[in-house]
């Protein structure tokens, strides 16, 4: 990412406004013309309404009658409610699964491919998931997951496997999820260990060779210690982005059966715009936010780190 | 950082030998036949009738030849409608956007606006909030306000979600350019209004062009704003009319489903094929590798 933080240098800027034309009420005002679109649109549509919510949050609010402020009962009771502990715990088992997997394949794929001949073929190829929408690989992977005649039960059962209710059970249907999810988002992470990979500095690893180091010796030694940066930043990606799952969700399941596969983000969603608990559904949607930004805190730091790095 | 499009040098040290070299190749080929073997699966069972895909298993080569049967279902089922929608969301969103965003970001870092980096942090923190802050109070809003299930508030909304990370961008870029160019250009007598669009935009094509195809990709992909701020088949976009097509037809015309979904999936699809080379730099420019 590029610096974000960077200012710019103090000695041009005088310059530079010192030749803007025109009168010296329009040269202020003017910057300001470029800037208020931009920002009165998120204002309006992001950062409002975030504050809303969380205001909300601390309210009895069915969407019908007058919200009455209610202190912190929406958080109290929804650690009483089993539901919600259900999702958190989907949740947890979702973002640890969501990273582990994708960043785990994604680094194999990338040291596999690096290199070899045809790798910008095999490359988009893996990454070819990525491109299509979390909504059509959840209606694609419910197809594969058929229970009578799916493409994995079929395979299954030439060797003797019974059919298996991948999406019908739980906590089955949440691993069969999370394999969508796996299929769909290791190419991006592959795409980035193969940057990491192109950019390690070749003395080491000449110097590794020379002594013998070769193979897995090489890549368990050698390559994955140099690598650790960008899986430290593949990892808190995955984890941001693996806590926020809906689409695959709710197309796949929406939740169910019950509501037995729900994560964070499913219950929001049934909360506030099926069972209308809008308050309830704001408390959600407040924690959910308070954690993405614990993980994005991290996130950014190692990345910004990174770039101090390089 | 390299481009990706140059891999074979730096890979070296992997394969010693011309043996391992081709166990390199094979394995590679092997992970990608399996990667792409669920959509091959499917894309053959959109091949075949509603009663053979029940009737046979889906790994069976299909014995009929029914796809344009299905796709024409699909389309008059309710997917033309979203997908000519997303079509104009994506495209006026992301333009949208990218236009809004480089005024932004040129007004903070060419015309030096005072506090440019509080009213550039105020922007970008779009990005830090999860979706679901919005939701609720967004859905009431546009209830109040009569923009609920229309055309305007989508493209409002899909503007408004693409600006930070757009004015991220297109901020880091107009840091890069010398301020000899702009000088040189007031000096002759341009005003800011032409310098934007007679040097400063010419200059941005690439990243805006990348921004564009990241946005318009984001925007085509979209579920749950679609599924929250809109619901009659004239202004849901795409995921939604697909989704919901799924919900009713999916089991007994599930080729039709597949081959929808075929369709919805072939544009973004397609952009990435074309315009692979803008996507890793994408990926290296914004590691989020979206909005």
């Amino acid at each position: 990412m590029p610096a974000v933080a960077t200012t710019t240098p103090q000695s041009l800027s005088r310059a530079a406004t010192a030749k803007v034309p025109g009168t010296r009420l329009m040269g202020r005002v003017e910057p300001y013309l470029y800037v208020l679109p931009a920002a009165v649109f998120v204002v309006a549509f992001l950062l409002y309404p975030m504050v809303l919510t969380v205001i909300r949050s601390f309210t009895h609010d069915d969407g019908i009658t007058t919200p009455t402020f209610a202190g912190f009962d929406n958080f109290i009771n929804l650690f009483l409610d089993p539901h919600f502990i259900a999702s958190l715990q989907n949740t947890f088992i979702w973002t640890i699964a969501a990273v582990v997997l994708p960043v785990t394949l994604g680094l194999a794929f990338a040291i596999t491919i690096n290199g070899v001949r045809w790798s910008t073929f095999f490359k988009s190829v893996i990454y070819l998931p990525a491109t299509i929408s979390a909504a059509a690989v959840g209606i694609l992977f419910s197809f594969i997951f058929g229970y009578d005649n799916g493409a994995l039960n079929s395979l299954l059962n030439i060797f003797g496997v019974h059919n298996v209710r991948w999406l019908f059970e739980s906590p089955i249907n949440t691993y069969s999820m999370i394999g969508a999810y796996t299929w769909q988002s290791t190419g991006l992470n592959m795409m980035l260990f193969l940057v990491g990979l192109q950019g390690l500095p070749q003395e080491p690893i000449e110097a590794a060779k020379l002594d013998g180091c070769t193979g897995f010796g090489l890549i368990w030694r050698i390559i994955l210690p140099m690598m650790m940066p960008y899986v430290v930043i593949a990892t808190l990606l995955a984890v941001v982005n693996g806590f926020k799952v809906f689409d695959q969700i709710w197309v796949m399941t929406q939740g169910g059966p019950g509501r037995s596969s729900e994560t964070l983000a499913v219950t929001m969603y049934r909360e506030g715009f099926i069972m209308f608990n809008q308050g309830y559904s704001a408390a959600i949607a407040v924690i959910i936010a308070l954690a993405a930004l614990i993980f994005s805190y991290f996130y950014l730091r190692s990345v910004l780190d990174q770039e101090k790095q390089i | 950082m390299t481009s990706l499009a140059a891999p074979a040098a730096a890979g070296d040290w992997q394969q010693p030998g011309i043996v391992r070299r081709n166990l390199g190749l094979v394995a590679a080929a092997i992970l990608a036949i399996f990667w792409i073997a669920p959509i091959v699966i499917l894309s053959l069972n959109a091949f075949k009738t509603p009663n053979e895909f029940l009737m046979t298993s889906n790994l069976a080569w299909p014995a009929s030849f029914n796809i344009f049967a299905n796709i024409q279902h699909a389309w008059a089922k309710g997917l033309s409608g979203g997908f000519i929608n997303s079509l104009i969301y994506g495209i006026v969103g992301s333009v949208g956007a990218v236009i809004l965003a480089s005024f932004a970001a040129y007004g903070i870092v060419r015309l030096k606006l005072p506090q440019g980096l509080f009213w550039f942090l105020l922007i970008y923190s779009g990005t830090i909030w999860p979706f679901q802050m919005y939701l609720i109070p967004l859905f009431n809003a546009y209830l109040q306000t009569g923009i609920y299930d229309s055309k305007l508030g989508m493209i409002l909304f899909y503007i408004t979600i693409c600006i930070p990370f757009c004015t991220f961008v297109m901020r880091g870029f107009f840091l890069t350019v010398p301020w000899e160019i702009q000088e040189a250009a007031y000096v002759d007598g341009a005003n800011s209004w032409t310098v934007f669009w007679k040097i400063m935009f010419p200059m941005a094509r690439a990243p805006i062009i990348l921004l564009s195809l990241i946005q318009f990709t984001w925007i085509w992909n979209d579920l749950l704003f679609g599924l929250v701020l809109s619901k009659s088949p004239g202004v849901r976009p795409v995921m939604v009319a697909l989704v919901g097509m799924q919900g009713v037809y999916g089991a007994q015309d599930a080729p039709s489903v597949i081959a929808a979904t075929l369709i919805c999936s072939a544009p973004t699809l397609l952009l990435f094929l074309f315009l692979q080379r803008y996507f890793v730099r994408g990926l290296t420019l914004g590691v989020s590798g979206g909005r």
